[in-house]
């Protein structure tokens, strides 16, 4: 069954000038889907609209078996979760505390954190390997383990899927690689949807890539089918060619001199 | 500095400082231009139809500021908003001073001064918005602009009705004519106030993310954001209307609460109402000892207090911005 459903979606910053136009993918449950595309191509605009940031113009999302706009604000963040390019820590929060937040959607207006909650709190530092940073304050951390505190919050809301918008743009490439095995070790919960700049990545890690310019979509599947180089050329202007990794088996591109 | 999150600690603390609020208070009714007695306990005129109900007005008149300050930190995300920077307090004075100046009823007061400080914190959170957002120092200089103006207009005012010593008195901000119908008009505010704010913790914690984070976690930040700054209004209100212009005290309490137990506000605004009751209580019993028999405005002693510590946050925060 399909978790997140994106039907010929067109939406963007000004009326009449749409950033993302007519855009169709769904997300199944369990997958770890990446958008890719150069800049300015539309993934975060893309990534802002499902969340409720953004007004849809036209096409439909849908979240499960509702329509995005059939959803409250409170029942939407029950059901999909999102960790920005760039969250600022909060001055005097403990990390526990910080990812304490992301059960605000469950609270009711005369009630605060029932046992569940804490549970949650706690299943979700466990999930990021964070236990060793709960009691630290956020704004101590370097920028790899906030990124972890980051996503452990919206782990915390238990959401059906998970959207991180550049989760590896800030980190060094050691951080990079196991944030992605993480990330595709969630899965199993969550469906994830990501967007990235490293195709090779990208590629590596997903289990289906949505390859975007100028706000459409280039191609869409699993990453073998996505990564060649006549999408390369399409997306990006560059002559590649395509390898595939001789252990995992997983396409990666090769820029020709 | 060591943060108190730990879950038990909140509670004892709060329990704590109530403790300490309820000592100062009872040691406060003591004190004044007339000292009394333990003795004068039962039977005393001066403890009971005046001290009491003046010490219990500064601790609501604490409570009010304090609390409308971390309300208006908390919405608009800013560390230097209070109701006095904003303009708040000098909007609300205006309608106090015209029901004073009209010979309007002592219920009036707070409601028309509630009017206008309403009518001011709108003109201000306007005049801010450069291409729909607000930024902090637009907000602040919107805020000391229309202070300016409201200041002519209360100076007009004055002038217009004659009235200068009893409406300038009570601008400088005294609690020297508390009474127990001031009592009972302000603990509904106090009372609905706190608890609406205790109440939308959850946004406020939320807010802390940003505003966009705050709506995905499904606030709606905009209809939060009415409700909490109309609800401070109500409470700088009423607050100015029996007290007259206490200024820095939603500053200097919310932040000193925030630098000791950390920006969690299901105990920031419990522990911020319980301090500022104390110092009111503090500060209005020097008020009235310092030099008895004449007494101080309390409002002069926050100001002499208040705007140093105003100016240590600025630098603070240009510092922490670099």
């Amino acid at each position: 069954m399909s978790a997140l459903k994106i039907e010929n979606l067109v939406c963007g910053y000004r009326p009449g000038k749409p950033v993302v136009n007519g855009v169709t993918f769904t997300v199944d449950d369990g997958q770890f889907v990446g958008i890719v595309g150069p800049n300015g191509s539309g993934k975060t605009t893309l990534l802002r609209a499902v969340v409720g940031l953004l007004p849809i113009e036209n096409g439909a999302i849908t979240i499960g078996s509702h329509r995005l706009e059939q959803l409250e604000r409170r029942e939407l963040a029950r059901r999909i979760a999102f960790v920005p390019q760039l969250m600022e820590p909060v001055d005097g929060f403990s990390v526990e505390e910080l990812v304490r937040l992301g059960r605000t959607p469950y609270f009711d207006r005369f009630s605060f954190e029932q046992p569940d909650d804490y549970d949650a709190v706690d299943w979700a530092i466990e999930e990021l390997k964070i236990e060793g940073l709960a009691r630290r304050q956020t704004t101590e951390l370097s920028g790899g383990e906030f990124q972890r505190v980051a996503i452990a919050r919206a782990l915390a809301q238990e959401p059906r899927v998970m959207l991180l918008d550049e989760p590896t743009s800030h980190l060094d490439i050691r951080y990079q690689v196991s944030l992605c095995k993480l990330l595709r070790k969630l899965r199993s919960h969550r469906s994830i949807v990501a967007t990235f700049h490293d195709l090779n990545l990208a590629s590596r890690f997903c289990s289906r890539l949505v390859l975007l310019k100028n706000g459409a979509l280039i191609a869409e599947g699993p990453p073998d089918q996505v990564v060649t180089p006549e999408n390369i050329w399409k997306a990006y202007r560059l002559k590649v060619s395509v390898r595939k990794n001789p252990t995992t088996q997983r396409a990666r591109y090769v820029l020709l001199p | 500095m060591a943060k108190i999150s730990d879950r038990r600690a909140g509670p004892a603390l709060l329990l704590l400082l109530t403790a300490v609020v309820v000592a100062a208070a009872c040691l406060s009714l003591f004190f004044g231009s007339v000292l009394l007695s333990p003795g004068d306990l039962l039977h005393n005129e001066i403890l009971w139809q005046i001290r009491l109900p003046r010490v219990i007005l500064a601790a609501l008149l604490g409570l009010l500021l304090s609390v409308s300050g971390v309300i208006l930190q908390g919405t608009l995300r800013n560390p230097l908003a209070d109701p006095y920077v904003l303009g708040i307090s000098a909007g609300g004075a205006i309608g106090a001073a015209l029901a004073i100046a009209t010979g309007l009823q002592t219920i009036s007061v707070p409601a028309l001064a509630f009017l206008t400080s309403l009518l001011a914190v709108y003109v201000v959170y306007k005049l801010s918005q450069v291409a729909g957002k607000t930024s902090p120092e637009t907000l602040i200089l919107a805020g000391v602009a229309l202070s300016a103006f409201c200041a002519a207009v209360l100076s007009l005012i004055i002038i217009i009705s004659g009235n200068l010593q009893a409406i300038y008195f009570w601008l400088l901000g005294s609690l020297s004519s508390a009474s127990w119908l001031n009592v009972i008009t302000v603990i509904p505010y106090a009372l609905a106030g706190s608890g609406i704010a205790y109440f939308f913790s959850k946004e406020l914690n939320a807010l802390l993310l940003g505003e966009e984070m705050a709506q995905t976690l499904g606030v709606d930040v905009e209809r939060t954001r009415l409700l909490l700054i109309g609800t401070a209004s109500l409470m700088t209100a009423a607050a100015v209307s029996v007290a007259g212009l206490v200024g820095f005290v939603g500053l200097i309490v919310p932040h000193f609460i925030r630098l000791l137990i950390g920006p969690n506000h299901r105990l920031l605004i419990p522990a911020a109402a319980l301090s500022g009751m104390l110092l009111l209580i503090v500060t209005d019993a020097l008020a009235r000892t310092l030099l008895a028999p004449t007494e101080i405005p309390i409002g002069i002693i926050m100001a002499l207090l208040g705007a140093p510590f105003f100016l240590y946050l600025l630098r603070r925060r240009r510092v922490a911005g670099k």
